[in-house]
């Protein structure tokens, strides 16, 4: 609906001249607070298999028949940041067994994606819902730093669910079946 | 000081409301130059987020004034980021102020407080997802700067 400023454009622009007016204080300077180990690291785990499964589904979803790759493309790339900048977090001590032995997330028995294109947009659909709720209910026991790159990312997930909805819609309005 | 003056909050918790205030104030200035310069569904859009705007104002002052502060007035006038005179131009406006936004709530998320940290990730996703329809595309860290990214443990606070 609205015009494509590139994004390089608008970040240009971000930087050039600053709008607000009233307040210099930047909420997200609190991001270099470190994460402590403990309850952090469990925390950070379960996202990073969250984030694994997310990207695994989408990498079976497009392996499999039909599905919009140049919809689902940009969406799993999103994914696999995510996933990145959640283990640039986890401070693993030297030594200690890894518990996440799959570097890519790929083929660790790949999630059963449906294979009629509709359904599996349905199917990712319900998967970032899940994963975006998910991500907020991590929010109260962890580090501020991680608690702000968790709410990004649930908030990333979100904005997913628009744009399956509207390769669902134009799919429908194309070509039923 | 009379008996109705609520107690006054943590002062890092007054601060990132009057920092996510600060923003919805410039982003109600902000949306009425994007509203001006569309037409038609576009500007509808633009005046149905307009006014969300106007609405998490009214609660950020509330929340701030329940917590024992006054909220921070509007300026008379903001220095746009961006000249508009295009419907994309206009668009880009929205988006810069939705990223904005977005990085002034992940403040609210960096509080220890539960539902404060609840209420400023959901603002974030309202703003990613209206952010999202002006640019046209999504983003995999909405309201994070490329240095936060870049360099997570660089130093502690």
């Amino acid at each position: 609906m609205a015009a494509h400023p590139t994004r390089r454009v608008v970040l240009a622009a971000a930087a050039a001249l600053p709008l607000a007016a009233a307040s210099g204080c930047d909420g997200v300077d609190v991001l270099a607070a470190p994460p402590r180990p403990g309850p952090a690291v469990s925390l950070l785990r379960s996202a990073i298999a969250a984030e694994q499964l997310m990207v695994a589904r989408y990498e079976a979803a497009l392996d499999g028949a039909g599905a919009p790759a140049a919809v689902l493309e940009p969406l799993l790339s999103e994914h696999r940041a995510h996933l990145a900048q959640l283990r640039s977090r986890l401070v693993v001590p030297a030594g200690s067994p890894s518990p996440s032995p799959s570097p890519s997330g790929r083929r660790a028995g790949a999630p059963a994606v449906p294979a009629s294109p509709a359904a599996a947009l349905a199917y990712l659909r319900a998967a970032e819902q899940t994963a975006a709720a998910a991500m907020l209910d991590r929010l109260p026991h962890a580090p501020a730093s991680l608690a702000q790159l968790l709410a990004s990312i649930s908030a990333s997930e979100a904005t997913h669910v628009p744009v399956l909805d509207a390769a669902a819609a134009d799919r429908t309005g194309q070509a039923p079946g | 000081m009379s008996g109705h003056t609520p107690p006054a909050a943590a002062p890092a918790t007054l601060d990132a409301l009057q920092s996510a205030l600060a923003a919805e104030h410039a982003a109600v200035y902000g949306y009425g130059v994007v509203g001006a310069n569309l037409t038609g569904s576009q500007m509808a859009a633009a005046t149905a987020d307009w006014v969300a705007h106007q609405v998490a104002r009214d609660t950020l002052e509330a929340m701030i004034r329940s917590r024992g502060g006054e909220p921070a007035a509007a300026a008379a006038a903001y220095q746009l980021p961006v000249t508009v005179r295009t419907p994309g131009e206009a668009a880009a406006l929205a988006v810069l102020l939705e990223d904005r936004i977005a990085a002034a709530y992940l403040g609210l998320v960096a509080l220890s407080g539960t539902a404060l940290r609840r209420f400023g990730a959901l603002q974030v996703r309202a703003a990613a997802l209206r952010g999202a329809a002006w640019r046209g595309s999504t983003v995999a860290f909405p309201g994070l700067s490329a240095a936060a990214l870049a360099a997570p443990r660089r130093r502690a606070t």
